[in-house]
């Protein structure tokens, strides 16, 4: 949610490596055996589990006492739903980040999660070492991208683009819809580099700033909702 | 919840029990005004002209009354349709004081005339075509009485008439309510499966849950608990298509193309990448571009056995694009003019033909160790 900051923590790790202080994670899953299961694979990377929670209310509750830094979150949850959930563990500690970990989540739900703020997004089937690398990269400040979120806010943006009032926030780049198409095509960062002549790091800032700019786009609405409904005042 | 699960918008009989007795109603108030023109046009030739009057009074005031009645269900009660039928066949039989004996025999008219078959309609109304027939011999038998056991081929006549408006008014009331009756069936069975649709998400996540857990546990296994966790992954990639593809049914001649391919990437190695809301295209268009997909992925499966493959969907403002992507050995150079020379362009010419005759156009890119992309795109 908040562009810079992703940066800043850049010395916190490089290339996939869990940083030498442990990152302070929190999973969020209603599901006993997956709490646990997902809770031990990123335990046995190294990873400090500091919480658990099972439901949506719990997990915000938690995450204010236990001061995670990054959330992996199911959005099929009892009580207050994952995309609420994620706003409100958001709103209490900005530095925090979320990773939606989702075993059936409609598109739509998976988009909300990220107009809530949560800059990853990963399906339940995916493997152990793909969650372990997306939590890192989450960690990182950086976007943990895969073909299916990379198709979301493509299609996002091009919806912002096609809105009947011109778009409040920033437009993509030429260069950062040609990344982000790529990536929905399910070409890794790697391959997408390499077709456009750029480096790793290039393409990956590129995926950042698309994230960073829809989180401003998402600001600017929240902004404006909050004028037509009267609440700037006194805030 | 869906607001529309609940059950109080259900259509309470709204045929028969509320267009019936408004019909009833409104013929109530034309036959008595028919009524009235008649006698008061024969008024110096009756009898007893203040009898008559009298009866027209009574006649006014039952309409009113009964018309209040009849429009609440709550005063619709058995004593409601005797009183009426009483009061009619008491105003018939006033016939006997307004008119003399030589009029009746000569053929005239009761009091009321046709107002009298309001009460049978009623009776027909509420206890279809027996309660007609009922309230019709009860009003025959009235009007056998005025003409004193000798009816006239014009009571004879017009008790016909009766007889047949009560049948068919009887019978239409039984369909109607039929068809009340499977309307609200109807309703209830939609809003019951909106309950099942939103309980079956629930089990169907829980579901889910567990055969990914299998599909994740079981990788670290070997032998048969890989193959189980394979068989997981199979029918997890399944079920999560059959939940997440929104619908397919078409809404004023446009379909959500994301929905219809979404049938086609149910496999563990295909993955649907889609915008989160419905990409609209006519139905006839989605339909050969779906067809065009599935060709594409049925390529994959067969020259790239084990790869895997993405299929992209892309909503412009003036056009749609569809990439069927595999991470395959893609093609070597000169394979497509190869192939074309060979006259094995099956489906690549199949996809090409169906996307050209939208008006579209076909990209095929692969070089060797890159995968294969298939890029459809159609104007909207």
């Amino acid at each position: 949610m908040y562009p810079g900051e992703g940066r800043t923590s850049d010395a916190a790790g490089r290339a996939g490596e869990v940083p030498a202080e442990p990152v302070r994670v929190m999973v969020v899953d209603d599901h006993p055996m997956w709490r646990d299961a997902v809770a031990r694979d990123l335990a046995t990377a190294g990873f400090d589990v500091v919480a658990t929670a099972g439901d949506g209310a719990a997990a915000v509750r938690i995450a204010a006492a236990s001061r995670p830094q990054v959330v992996v979150m199911d959005l099929q949850l009892p009580e207050l739903s994952g995309v609420e959930a994620t706003a409100r563990i958001l709103s209490a500690d900005p530095s925090c980040r979320v990773l939606v970990l989702s075993a059936s989540a409609e598109r739509p739900d998976v988009l909300e999660a990220i107009r809530a703020g949560a800059t990853g997004y990963l399906v339940k089937s995916a493997g152990a070492a793909e969650l372990v690398e997306a939590v890192a990269r989450t960690a990182r400040g950086e976007a943990a991208f895969t073909a299916g979120l990379a198709g979301l806010v493509l299609g996002e943006y091009r919806r912002l683009a096609a809105g009947p009032e011109p778009a409040a926030g920033p437009a993509l780049t030429t260069r950062e819809t040609e990344v982000l198409r790529l990536v929905a095509r399910g070409l890794t960062a790697k391959q997408v580099a390499s077709r456009l002549s750029l480096s790793v790091r290039t393409v990956q800032n590129h995926l950042q700033n698309v994230m960073d700019k829809l989180q401003v786009h998402n600001r600017a609405g929240l902004v404006r909702y909050a004028i037509e409904a009267g609440l700037d005042e006194g805030s | 919840m869906p607001p529309d699960t609940r059950g109080d918008r259900r259509p309470a009989g709204f045929t028969v029990e509320v267009t019936g007795w408004r019909a009833l109603a409104a013929f109530r108030f034309l036959t008595l005004v028919y009524a009235v023109a008649l006698n008061l046009d024969d008024l110096g030739r009756v009898h007893s002209p203040a009898w008559c009057v009298a009866t027209l009074l009574v006649m006014a005031a039952w309409s009113v009354v009964a018309t209040y009645c009849y429009a609440r269900p709550r005063l619709r009660t058995t004593l409601l349709f005797v009183v009426d039928l009483a009061v009619t066949l008491a105003t018939v039989l006033a016939t006997l004081l307004v008119e003399t004996p030589e009029r009746i025999a000569g053929g005239e008219f009761t009091v009321p005339t046709v107002w009298a078959a309001t009460a049978v309609m009623a009776w027909a109304l509420r206890w279809e075509v027996v309660g007609g027939l009922l309230a019709t011999v009860g009003l025959g038998a009235a009007n056998v009485l005025v003409v004193d056991g000798q009816p006239t081929r014009g009571t004879v006549h017009n008790m016909i008439l009766v007889l047949l408006a009560a049948i068919v008014i009887g019978y239409v009331a039984e369909v109607l309510r039929q068809v009340d009756r499977i309307m609200v069936d109807a309703w209830q069975e939609q809003g019951a499966s909106a309950e099942r649709d939103r309980l079956a998400r629930q089990i169907h996540d829980g579901v889910l849950q567990v055969l990914a857990l299998v599909k994740r546990r079981g990788a670290a296994l070997d032998g048969e608990g890989r193959e189980l966790a394979q068989l997981a992954g199979e029918q997890e990639a399944a079920l999560r298509a059959l939940m997440t593809g929104g619908s397919a049914a078409p809404s004023h001649g446009e379909v959500d193309l994301t929905a219809l391919v979404s049938p086609a990437t149910v496999s563990s190695s295909i993955e649907l990448v889609a915008p989160a809301e419905p990409v609209m295209l006519p139905a006839a268009v989605a339909k050969e571009v779906a067809a065009a997909v599935g060709a594409a992925l049925h390529n994959v499966a067969e020259h790239a056995p084990g790869a895997r493959a993405w299929v992209v969907i892309e909503d412009e403002p003036d056009s749609v694009s569809v990439i069927v992507r595999d991470d395959g050995p893609g093609l070597p150079e000169g394979r497509l003019a190869e192939a074309a020379a060979e006259g094995r362009l099956g489906v690549v010419q199949s996809i090409r033909g169906r996307i050209r005759e939208l008006g579209g156009t076909v990209t095929i890119l692969g070089e060797a160790g890159e995968g294969t992309e298939v890029e459809l795109h159609v104007p909207r």
